[in-house]
């Protein structure tokens, strides 16, 4: 096992926010030490989109609005994760997908054999209302292979993708 | 940002004294203009946002509870305002609307903007809840709703 790492396809979750942008740097390094392949996903939320729909919270006009916005955010943030790659030599497999996102990811690490699962910041438990679990919390809880969590806070991280 | 970190003591209001839509709210984004020192063009440009949504439709549900919500350029954070009306205010719905969530979103982030009302739709559908929610005497009972 010696100079063997134990994961060897890792997948980095991305939401949109700062937090997952920091969680892809972090997987990139990872990726780069440990010769893994990196696959990046962020999950459009057609589920959620749906729900307020039917809940008359939005209206269609306004659900097919954010379905684009969400498209163009999914774009931006896989291109700039690309490109985050692309600068440390790492490749990567980066997609958009539309659904539930914790099912979604977790349906993605079963089909492509992910052994490494990367998150963004998940919330402190400040409510034991399970309605108000975030998707990043239902991630780390059903996910089947080993999760890392990364801090947003953590400027080293940062630093440490300038430095290598 | 997730909802709960979205809440702030300081922009519930219990109880409300509008006596119509757009004075809910006015009445909400006032607290958040109060909350983060915005000049009245700012709060007026909220409440313009807010009020050309509802043009497209109304955000009140059939439980009494309205959901105004609008993206907002440059918006550092997202922020959730809740007001409990006692009697009630008419809101476009079926039922007069007596719990309000108005949430303010960054336009450069939509897929918080979603969360955030996709938490507010999940927690209303508990009737336990929205009883609980509706029957709040002060700001300080809404909030412990949340964090219990």
């Amino acid at each position: 096992m010696m100079g063997k790492t134990p994961y060897s396809r890792i997948l980095v979750y991305l939401d949109g926010s700062e937090g997952s942008m920091t969680a892809a740097m972090y997987a990139i390094l990872l990726a780069s030490a440990s010769k893994a392949k990196l696959h990046a996903v962020y999950v459009v939320n057609t589920k959620a989109l749906g729900d307020l729909v039917r809940s008359r919270i939005f209206v269609d006009q306004e659900k097919n609005e954010f379905l684009e916005d969400l498209k163009k955010d999914a774009g931006r943030h896989i291109r700039h994760t690309e490109r985050l790659a692309a600068s440390k030599d790492v490749e990567i497999t980066a997609s958009a997908l539309e659904g539930s996102p914790h099912k979604e990811i977790i349906s993605y690490i079963k089909s492509n054999k992910i052994d490494l699962l990367v998150l963004g910041q998940v919330n402190a438990i400040r409510s034991r209302r399970d309605e108000l679990t975030s998707e990043n919390d239902r991630m780390l809880r059903t996910s089947p292979c080993p999760v890392v969590v990364v801090r947003d806070t953590d400027d080293s991280i940062w630093q440490q993708f300038e430095e290598v | 940002m997730a909802f709960l970190e979205a809440i702030d003591k300081d922009l519930i209001k219990v109880p409300m004294t509008a006596r119509n839509g757009k004075e809910a709210v006015e009445e909400l984004v006032a607290l958040y203009g109060s909350k983060n020192g915005l000049l009245p063009s700012e709060t007026n440009e909220i409440v313009s946002a807010i009020m050309e949504r509802e043009r497209l439709g109304s955000t009140a549900m059939e439980n009494g509870i309205a959901i105004p919500h609008a993206k907002i350029e440059g918006l550092k954070n997202a922020s959730v305002m809740i007001g409990i009306s006692r009697l009630g205010i008419d809101f476009g719905g079926s039922d007069a609307s007596s719990i309000f969530f108005l949430v303010l979103a960054p336009a450069e982030n939509p897929a918080e903007h979603i969360q955030i009302l996709s938490s507010i739709a999940k927690v209303c559908s508990s009737d336990l809840f929205v009883r609980m929610l509706r029957s709040s005497k002060t700001k300080d009972d809404v909030y412990q709703l949340f964090f219990e």
